[in-house]
């Protein structure tokens, strides 16, 4: 507990010193690329399909899933600035409250209040993981959206849903944090996030100073983690086992 | 509704059932263990309720295509709203584990999930045929390791080629290991960090993002 | 190069699909139909896996995670299938298995239907129990290990713990030497390190997917994991304990469709490769 503390206090110190400077974020093309995805499915008038992948909001994934419906905020905002429609497949039932809250919020935010049609746009398929891989298979072959955004927790159906996609033809953006599923998206979708990359994503869309700064306090604790494997290899090497018993006290 | 109510009450429930949780996790802290439990249960609770949610939002989707005869779609809605009902009241009446639930399941659904699934082989294939280009040297360098990869995983080629089985394990054990750590670091750290913006209130992903009064008032 | 030439490696650079599953599925046909008998070499890690249940003394209590959904059945079932074989043959171990899985009950009795205990003498309730579906996953496993009775009192047919013999002095996972995790998804094989190897070091055995091994590997790299296997090993277990099943038979299949991807990927190479010549020649 203490580490995770000391981790705390290093990112919160990090989130208030970027309130007077802002870092800056290495290009993720994957999140660049969202206005160019939705202008796409704009100009040939298609919808954009979103989904945040399989995982409860009281599970060990939440955090992927949280990551994913922030990406959906800003996705939502962009679709109704176009006049794009915007499928959101849902798996797990509890995020449709809070999905059809931010959707609303956004089309608020961009003018299109009415344009909201939540029963139409934010469709809870099932709560089986092939039987909501086949129900999203089916809305990409029937409705044929122009662009595919996966930023979630996914698993077996990872390889269904980019196939899919690709094979009609949606320019398709994929994240995750769930190792097992990365590779896969990787062959198939035109821009992927990797691991963290999707937990920086509501940092390097809303250019909010603070979330920036936790980012940042993230980045310097894998540097922490470098320079305590370095060392710890070397002492290990030398047969000091200090930082094998500092990480296990 | 007022700010108080959207943001800071909600953020609010975060902050102190996270703590509550992560408290008793790491210090059992005598009086906290029936707190979390109680909290845990009611999440299942929750998802029990979302998931009647759900099942509205299902039949009203559905019913909408049936109304409207909507191309290509409507005669597969009316069986699903079938076989919602038909599962359920069997379900229901019989158990989980009641002989013609199981029968019903091993029938349709279990059938029906192991073809899906299936499938998976005939996506990778094609996934394989496509990425697996020697285009530049990364790409080459993915060739081979995938080629060592799918030899190794044939039994019988294993045999006839001893060589592939520590080569493979070599690739496993050092490239591939390094790199899962890797990207598990850093998804842990940036989980952590996640949560803290979200125990904290800056992670409003979830409430939906900050209206720029609400910004200009909630700084 | 002529037109036609320039076609013809274009054409093979993007074979339609469906050809290629057509192929798929006709390699994937004959050796089920036609068992060709490849020979399979037995991996230590299966070695290791069978090594570890065989050193179990007399009387030790063994928890099984019957973590998989029905789509990972046919990898990981026999997989299951053969472990029990092994279990039952030995005696003297008690089995208890629990499911993180909603499908688990239904998928257990479905393996317990195909290993058939009662031939090797073993009684459910004396020697192996099933305590049901859990939910919550990690949740699940932390109250398991921390006091089973309160976490569940009945099987998994609802059947009281107290009228078990198998459950006497079973309280928690100290009370178990071993645990063994069948699962198609990280959140349970990852789960289990998490919560019982980590608090409690309860040796942990571990069946995956294939594709899940790449990403458990730090595990048992790490020692957290004694042994992890993909279920499409089960034949290598059911050559161990001389009992070829269903797991035998996949082998042929999965020699021979992992052979035939590799072919593909050969010849996409060649004909990506064979139109750039000619784009090049075509060209000059």
């Amino acid at each position: 507990m203490g580490m995770l503390i000391a981790l705390w206090i290093f990112i919160i110190g990090c989130m208030e010193m970027a309130k007077k400077k802002l870092p800056s974020f290495r290009k993720l093309a994957g999140l660049d690329a969202l206005p160019e995805m939705v202008g796409r499915a704009a100009e040939m008038n298609r919808p954009v399909h979103f989904t945040t992948g399989l995982g409860e909001l009281t599970g060990t994934v939440a955090p992927q899933l949280v990551a994913g419906l922030a990406v959906l905020g800003y996705v939502s905002e962009l679709a109704a600035k176009y006049g794009v429609k915007i499928i959101y497949s849902v798996y797990q039932a509890q995020v449709m409250p809070i999905a059809t809250e931010l959707m609303r919020e956004a089309y608020i935010r961009a003018g299109k209040a009415d344009a909201f049609d939540a029963e139409g746009q934010i469709r809870y398929l099932s709560g089986e993981q092939f039987a909501y891989a086949t129900a999203v298979q089916g809305i990409a072959e029937r409705e044929r959206p122009a662009a595919n955004i996966m930023i979630g927790p996914f698993y077996a159906e990872s390889m269904m849903f980019s196939e899919t996609f690709f094979r009609i033809g949606s320019i398709q953006l994929a994240g995750t944090a769930r190792g097992y599923q990365i590779p896969f998206f990787a062959v198939v979708c035109d821009y992927l996030l990797i691991g963290e990359e999707i937990y920086a994503a509501g940092a390097y869309l809303s250019k909010d100073a603070v979330q920036c700064g936790s980012i940042q306090g993230q980045d310097l604790g894998k540097l922490i983690a470098w320079i305590l494997m370095f060392i710890g290899v070397l002492a290990t090497a030398a047969g000091s086992p200090i930082i094998i018993d500092l990480l296990k006290a | 509704m007022s700010l108080l109510v959207r943001r800071q009450i909600p953020i609010l429930i975060v902050f102190v059932s996270a703590l509550l949780v992560m408290v008793d996790y790491f210090l059992k802290i005598p009086g906290t263990g029936p707190v979390v439990k109680d909290l845990q249960n009611w999440g299942i609770i929750l998802t029990a309720f979302a998931l009647g949610f759900g099942a509205v939002n299902l039949f009203y989707l559905h019913t909408r295509h049936i109304s409207r005869r909507t191309a290509g779609q409507w005669p597969f809605s009316i069986w699903l709203l079938l076989m919602i009902v038909v599962f359920a009241v069997i379900g229901v009446a019989t158990g989980p584990t009641g002989p013609q639930y199981s029968w019903l399941y091993n029938a349709s659904y279990f059938a029906l999930n192991a073809t899906v699934y299936s499938s998976l082989g005939f996506y990778m294939t094609t996934g394989c045929y496509r990425a697996l280009r020697a285009r530049n040297a990364e790409a080459a360098l993915l060739l081979v390791v995938g080629a060592i990869a799918l030899l190794k995983n044939a039994p019988a080629v294993a045999v006839g080629i001893p060589v592939i089985i520590p080569a493979e394990a070599w690739l496993s054990a050092i490239p591939t290991t390094s790199a899962q750590r890797g990207i598990m670091i850093g998804a842990s750290l940036g989980a952590i960090a996640l949560g803290v913006r979200t125990m904290i209130g800056r992670e409003t992903g979830f409430l939906g993002r900050l209206t720029e009064a609400e910004r200009r008032g909630g700084t | 190069m002529s037109k036609k030439g320039k076609g013809f490696w274009a054409r093979l650079e993007d074979v339609p699909r469906e050809v290629l599953y057509v192929i798929l599925l006709i390699v994937f046909i004959i050796p089920m139909l036609n068992p060709i008998g490849f020979p399979v070499p037995i991996s230590d890690a299966v070695k290791k896996w069978y090594a570890t249940i065989d050193a179990m003394p007399a009387g030790s209590a063994i928890m099984i995670d019957f973590g998989y959904s029905g789509g990972g059945e046919p990898e990981l079932g026999p997989m299951a299938v053969a472990v029990y074989h092994h279990i039952f043959r030995k005696g003297g171990l008690k089995s208890i298995t629990m499911s993180t899985s909603i499908e688990g009950p239904l998928l257990w009795d479905k393996v317990i239907a195909e290993v058939k205990p009662e031939t090797y003498g073993a009684k459910y309730g004396v020697d192996y129990i099933h305590i049901g579906y859990i939910s919550g996953t990690e949740t699940a496993m932390a109250a398991v290990g921390k006091d089973l009775r309160a976490t569940t009192n009945t099987d998994y047919k609802k059947v009281s713990l107290d009228q078990f013999p198998i459950m006497q002095g079973i309280k928690d996972a100290s009370s178990f030497k071993l645990l063994i995790c069948y699962t198609t998804g990280g959140d349970q094989s990852e789960g289990w390190v998490r919560q019982w190897y980590t608090p409690y070091k309860v040796p942990y055995l571990c069946s995956v997917i294939a594709m899940m091994v790449p990403t458990m590997l730090p595990y048992q790299k790490a020692g957290q994991i004694v042994s992890l296997t993909a279920g499409a090993q089960a034949g290598e277990m059911e050559l161990l304990i001389k009992m070829p099943g269903r797991g035998i038979k996949s082998a042929d299949v999965i020699t021979l469709t992992h052979l035939l991807v590799f072919a593909f990927v050969i010849i996409g190479n060649i004909a990506y490769y064979g139109r750039k010549a000619s784009e090049r020649a075509g060209g000059g």
